[in-house]
């Protein structure tokens, strides 16, 4: 796949296979094209070249098909600041064509319950996150599109969204993640792509690409610590969940 | 060929769309400054200015503006005597502006009255009263001082026309603009800005479902605008529907053809940039100059005359020019065509440069 914007090829030539059932990570630095990426295969952007296929349909072709299939989390998405969170699911609910039962049964399940009648935008940035999270889950997709799910949070709620997403993955979806920090890689990615300026530099999990390339002789030069300074502030203030 | 899968249906999108736009912008309180509260406002400043009545204009000719006739005409406080040369006045007649047209012959035995067909109201005011004045000249002149009847002749005065029943309908056209233009232009901008257009891209919605559905959102507004300036207006200040109900949906009938001229504008200022701050004026040039000039607050004939035909082609006049057709002349829509031909032809020219403009991100 090739993506290129006048003068800038933001994606070169990539190419790269996504197991049914596991989560997958795209990390990169900032610039390095895994949005550009994500947004080609959420048919939200055309391919300059190049094939792409989300459960065996080919994305140009079956754009429609595809958007009823999949769950998309875009980066900073944004919502009516003005309606409520129920109004805003009942709203994703038509526009994905599906019933809901009862939205605040699926707010219960994001810890939103409390904040049903809230607008959104006087939602906290990790509720803003798992309401995202709500109202890409709310058609049942088999696979999940998440775009940077935890930037810009704190460690509380980057920690509580991790185990959002496990619950997600357990539920028999299939994920798709970028993100740029790496113990996120880490704890939640199958698998994961490392792409930088536009091209993948390498694929496979996080501990086979650990273990390679301590076999290359790398070693760290600081000393294993038992714990580090995410331990140590987690377990100052506590795993719970902070809202401003 | 590749075998391409259309878009799923769009009708619960739509729907979605419309209704919850429409709940957001009512809880968005520019939306309900500048749809309800401003309009109201000035109709109340204004409705409180001159309650002083305009009785009926006849055109009497500049040349034969004399003789005894001429005098009781002018005395009279129902009539207001306009002057001209006889092909002005004709045309004024028939374009509704003046009740009557009438030619006194120098010696007075011959006085002809042209009416026009187009409002028999008033045509039917202005006759009454001529007759009763040419009758009591009649029995003056027969110097019949205790005629055999006495005919008890009185005054019937014609529509009661205030300064409302002019300025109200203006101000329905300008919330009607305010609401198509600087209303839908920022508001596209914003939600392209907040990336709420973007994530519903990612659903299986089309953009032409957006589009309609935020259309549909404000035409719900722009009917409750007309509704609620027209209901202030009939309850605080008199305004005077001349055929009722039939008014009121003629109103609203050409609120939804106006808004569908005018929205093509606000999609074009929407498309010009993506930055509130550099459609602002753009919005206001568009807006502003028309809400002064094209007849909200004055007609556009206190204009000089050399500027009237460039402002008679502006959109809002022409909307102006039509909704007042209907709530001062009482005519019906037929009688609208030149008007609706124009918004057409504005609406054209918008879409048109919209298209151009227009973009998603």
């Amino acid at each position: 796949m090739v993506k290129k914007y006048e003068d800038l090829l933001a994606v070169d030539n990539i190419s790269f296979n996504v197991q049914e059932g596991e989560i997958f990570g795209l990390l990169g630095p900032n610039g390095a094209g895994k949005t550009t990426t994500l947004e080609i295969i959420e048919t939200l952007r055309k391919p300059t070249s190049g094939k792409v296929t989300v459960d065996g349909l080919d994305v140009s072709d079956h754009s429609w098909d595809v958007k009823s299939k999949i769950g998309v989390q875009l980066q900073s998405a944004g919502f009516y600041p003005d309606l409520t969170l129920i109004e805003l699911l009942k709203m994703f609910a038509a526009l994905y064509q599906v019933e809901v039962d009862d939205p605040v049964k699926i707010l219960a399940k994001f810890n939103l319950e409390e904040k049903k009648k809230s607008y959104w935008q006087k939602l906290s940035g990790g509720q803003k996150q798992r309401f995202s999270l709500a109202t890409t889950l709310i058609h049942n997709p088999k696979i999940v599109f998440l775009d940077e799910p935890t930037t810009g949070l704190d460690p509380q709620a980057r920690v509580h969204l991790w185990d959002e997403i496990r619950k997600i993955h357990k539920e028999g979806r299939t994920i798709v993640l970028t993100t740029h920090y790496m113990q996120e890689a880490e704890e939640l990615c199958n698998r994961v792509a490392i792409m930088d300026q536009g091209k993948i530099i390498k694929t496979g999990s996080p501990k086979d690409l650990i273990d390679e390339l301590i076999a290359s002789g790398f070693r760290k030069e600081q000393e294993v610590k038992q714990a580090d300074m995410e331990d140590v502030f987690l377990n100052l203030t506590g795993r719970h969940l902070r809202e401003e | 060929m590749k075998n391409r899968t259309g878009s799923p249906s769009q009708i619960k999108p739509f729907f979605s769309i419309a209704f919850y736009s429409l709940r957001a912008m009512l809880r968005n309180r520019a939306t309900v400054f500048f749809g309800f509260a401003f309009p109201l406002i000035f109709i109340s400043v204004f409705g409180l200015f001159g309650g002083n009545g305009v009785s009926l204009t006849v055109g009497i000719p500049d040349s034969l503006q004399k003789g005894s006739m001429y005098e009781a005409l002018s005395g009279s406080k129902a009539i207001k005597v306009e002057g001209g040369s006889e092909v002005e006045l004709q045309k004024k007649l028939v374009q509704g502006r003046i009740a009557g047209v009438l030619k006194l012959e120098e010696t007075a035995s011959s006085i002809q009255l042209s009416i026009s067909q187009a409002d028999p109201q008033q045509a039917a005011a202005v006759t009454s009263l001529i007759s009763g004045v040419v009758n009591k000249l009649n029995l003056k002149l027969a110097n019949i001082t205790n005629p055999p009847i006495s005919l008890d002749i009185r005054e019937v005065s014609g529509r009661d026309f205030k300064f409302i029943d002019f300025f109200l309908p203006g101000i329905i056209g300008f919330a009607l603009l305010a609401t198509a233009v600087p209303n839908t232009a920022f508001g596209l901008i914003f939600l392209k800005k907040t990336l709420v257009l973007k994530r519903i891209f990612a659903t299986p919605t089309k953009g032409s479902t957006i589009l309609v559905g935020q259309a549909a959102s404000r035409l719900i507004i722009v009917l409750a605008q007309a509704l609620v300036i027209l209901g202030v207006g009939v309850v605080a200040f008199n305004f005077n529907l001349v055929h009722g109900f039939f008014t009121v949906t003629d109103i609203l009938i050409l609120s939804v053809i106006g808004l569908f001229s005018f929205l093509g504008f606000g999609l074009f200022v929407a498309g010009l940039s993506n930055e509130e701050n550099t459609v602002a004026p753009i919005a206001q040039l568009i807006i502003l100059p028309q809400f002064l000039v094209a007849g909200t607050f004055f007609p556009v004939d206190a204009l000089p005359a050399w500027i009237q035909p460039a402002v008679n082609t502006l959109p809002l006049a022409f909307f102006n020019t039509a909704i007042r057709k209907i709530t001062v002349e009482g005519l019906s829509f037929d009688h609208l065509l030149p008007q609706l031909l124009g918004l057409a032809v504005w609406s054209i020219i918008a879409y048109a440069a919209a298209s151009r403009t227009f973009k998603w991100e």
